[in-house]
């Protein structure tokens, strides 16, 4: 009898062997998997600067022997935990860019408090922006800041720098930014303004529960959830997979509630103005304009993006008044774009590259 | 080695990701209609609303128990926050002082390392 072409009989039972080992190997990792924590994320080590209300700046301890003169700032979105860029130690973007020799300042976000829920654009962009830079400004000694921001991050960075555009911001950097919100498509169609009522929303609930936030970026994906756990199963034997699985998804079902007047306007001003994109938005009477920002900057989106779809983000580097800009797009996901094995090989080399003679 | 399309596993594993996206897909098309977007917030309305009045009714029962309500629950850990926070700003200050009375540090007692690194390529020149 002949065998099928391209199928090596010889394996078989090598293959079968293997097969055997692994389903043994699930049930031991099975059990281990529901006994165990996960692995302890965001251990960088750190020192708190400031904590006010939903606002942290932490300032990481440098690992090289000489670092570079001008500080970054990151920003994170407003939605998600700081720890997505400094997972465990191998695989944080924070280790790597302390080692390459930047001092390395975040600006995280904690869930707004019930009386928090009046926070509006203006305290994040007017308020614990440049409180953090003036902050950074201070422990550093340096006037120039570097300011990087991951997906809403990076729309409140290019707020800060279209608004304080001449200083102290000296280059921007911008993860999966969406600047052209009729692009989000499904987010658009969620918050479509004859049925969806966000005064009604926000009044009922003060703060938008993460949950509420959680659910409509799984929506995106519905039945990626779901299948996650099949993929772990089939993976279980796979320490390696099982540690990168449980680092995302700890990470992805910790998304933070957004503060009420804040997320109206989100909705209103973003979502259903396009202001951003259309030159016409303003903060606190202050026109935030982004081809204001004349500084160095880099956008770095994904491929595969399906938070902040591309067309969502590609007009960032067109708009922007910079001359000395690039955008570059890298395989991967909202998230693999900054986390993960792929960042490692992709993004972070090429931010290296790009912003080390940037920063002396 | 054995062709990955006669590979009983790697055609399994094939299989799951493909009904994924095609499930992901499909969900997709029929959340871009805005039918969707109706029954969607209609829903997301009426809940949000009973949401409000069971937090409200619970309040009361809570005080009827002679037990701490959410509100001051939140309260004390605001309380606590505030601590932590005025703490934080003192730890601060007293970093700020030992960097102004010492040798410059990285408030974490060890020497802060000096601003001079140039990257790779620009070693030795003027960028």
């Amino acid at each position: 009898m002949n065998a099928p072409a391209g199928l090596d009989l010889a394996s078989i039972p090598e293959r079968i062997q293997s097969e055997v080992q692994r389903a043994i190997q699930r049930s031991i990792k099975g059990v281990e998997y529901i006994a165990s924590s996960g692995p302890s994320l965001g251990s960088t080590p750190k020192d708190i600067l400031a904590v006010r209300g939903t606002m942290s700046l932490y300032h990481y301890r440098p690992m090289a022997e000489e670092i570079y003169r001008v500080p970054i700032l990151i920003v994170m979105a407003t939605t998600n935990r700081g720890y997505i860029l400094d997972m465990v130690p191998g695989q944080s973007f924070i280790e790597f860019l302390l080692k390459r020799g930047y001092d390395v300042y975040m600006l995280d976000w904690s869930a707004p408090k019930p009386e928090e829920k009046s926070l509006r654009m203006e305290d994040y962009v007017l308020d614990f922006i440049p409180d953090c830079v003036r902050r950074v400004q201070q422990d550093s000694g340096e006037q120039d800041i570097t300011v990087i921001g991951y997906c809403f991050g990076g729309v409140l960075s290019l707020l800060y720098g279209s608004i304080f555009n001449d200083g102290p911001m000296k280059n921007l950097i911008c993860f999966t930014t969406p600047i052209d919100f009729r692009e989000m498509k499904l987010f658009q169609n969620f918050s479509d303004k004859r049925y969806f009522d966000v005064d009604k929303l926000v009044d009922s609930v003060g703060n938008v529960p993460g949950d509420m936030i959680m659910t409509s970026f799984d929506m995106l994906r519905p039945a990626s959830r779901a299948f996650s756990q099949v993929q772990l199963w089939d993976n279980i034997w796979n320490d390696e997979y099982v540690k990168g699985y449980r680092m995302m998804d700890r990470w992805g079902s910790d998304t933070l509630p957004l503060a009420g007047e804040y997320f109206r306007q989100t909705v209103k001003e973003l979502m259903w103005d396009n202001k951003l994109f259309n030159g016409t938005m303003s903060v606190g009477g202050r026109t935030a304009d982004i081809s204001k920002i004349k500084v160095p900057i880099l956008h770095a989106v994904a491929e595969h993006d399906h938070i902040v779809p591309y067309d969502a983000a590609k007009h960032l580097i067109a708009k922007v008044g910079s001359t000395d800009k690039e955008e570059v797009m890298l395989k991967g996901g909202h998230v693999s774009l900054v986390a993960g094995p792929n960042a490692v090989r992709r993004l972070w080399p090429k931010l290296d590259s790009w912003l080390g003679g940037r920063s002396i | 080695m054995a062709d990955k399309s006669n590979d009983p596993v790697a055609m399994w594993q094939n299989m799951i990701g493909e009904m994924e996206k095609g499930l992901n897909s499909f969900a997709n098309q029929a959340m871009a209609s805005p039918e969707f977007s109706k029954v969607m917030n209609q829903v997301g309305g009426v809940t949000a609303g009973a949401q409000k009045q069971l937090g409200e009714l619970m309040e009361k029962y809570l005080v009827s128990m002679n037990l701490p309500s959410r509100a001051q629950m939140v309260g004390m850990a605001e309380r606590l926050q505030s601590i932590e926070g005025q703490l934080n700003e003192i730890k601060a200050l007293l970093h700020q002082v030992h960097n102004n009375s010492s040798a410059p540090d990285g408030g974490s007692g060890v020497p802060k390392p000096p601003r001079t690194k140039r990257p790779p390529s620009a070693e030795g020149e003027q960028k």
